[in-house]
């Protein structure tokens, strides 16, 4: 199970364009975090500063809209993984299609909770009972 | 799509403050079953049980059956926690697609754009 939060934004450019901003460490800085340095290919590092808050990750898929990949996804698709030191990794999918002139952009950020179950906390609709056995039981 | 579920299905279960009562009771007192519950609120028991299973239902009690009983115990944090991760994650992303809409010449975000 993981919790997920989705959000799409249609945007008046081309998805070229669109995967300037989205990949660019400057266009990046002005609208995804203050300070952005990303290694723009799959296992590369990443770095995201927006105020105090510092955040690390790691690219998983980068496919622009004139790659193969990219056309199959539909116009172009960037995914990464991000986490600042105290919270647990999420994934970000940035997805693009093409909509009339311009491009729909699609985020989803979701959150892994099998950590949770680590922790002991039953998860809702994981497919587990909550009276099965608490994999780590100090509180 | 899940996780919105369960947002919504906990809020749901906490707009009532009969319901609400019922959880700050049996996180003092864990194990808590519907006939001590009822005697200690200013409700019947059948309405005790019907709350406690709306409660149950949105994943916020744990109940545990022994012997004629049942026993109610309130679930650790994960579903008001999900609520206020995709609370707060979701208004980041709001921020930040204004910020990229304003950068790519976008119309004012919320409604539908173009």
């Amino acid at each position: 199970m993981t919790n997920r939060v989705e959000r799409e934004l249609e945007l008046p450019a081309p998805s070229e364009e669109v995967w300037q901003a989205l990949t660019d460490p400057e266009r990046l800085a002005g609208w995804l975090a203050d300070e952005v340095s990303l290694e723009l290919r799959p296992g590369g590092d990443a770095t995201f500063r927006h105020g105090d808050t510092l955040r690390r990750g790691w690219v998983e898929e980068v496919s622009p809209p004139d790659s193969a990949a990219g056309a199959e996804a539909g116009g172009g698709r960037l995914t990464f993984w991000w986490a600042t030191d105290d919270e647990p990794a999420t994934r970000v999918e940035l997805t693009l299609e093409p909509a009339g002139s311009g491009t729909r952009l699609r985020v989803v950020e979701t959150r892994p909770l099998e950590l949770l179950d680590l922790v002991g906390s039953p998860l809702f609709g994981a497919g587990g009972t909550s009276s099965g056995p608490q994999l780590v039981a100090t509180r | 799509m899940h996780a919105a579920d369960h947002a919504g299905a906990v809020f749901g279960a906490l707009s009532d403050p009969t319901r609400r009562q019922l959880l700050a009771t049996i996180a003092e007192r864990p194990a808590a079953t519907a006939t001590e519950l009822a005697s200690e609120l200013p409700i019947s028991r059948q309405a005790v049980i019907k709350h406690l299973s709306a409660l149950a239902d949105a994943g916020l009690l744990d109940r545990r059956r022994t012997g004629r009983e049942v026993r109610y115990r309130v679930t650790p944090a994960p579903l008001s926690d999900a609520v206020s991760w995709m609370a707060e994650v979701g208004g980041q992303w709001d921020d930040r697609l204004a910020a990229l809409g304003r950068g790519l010449g976008a119309t004012e975000r919320g409604g539908p754009k173009l």
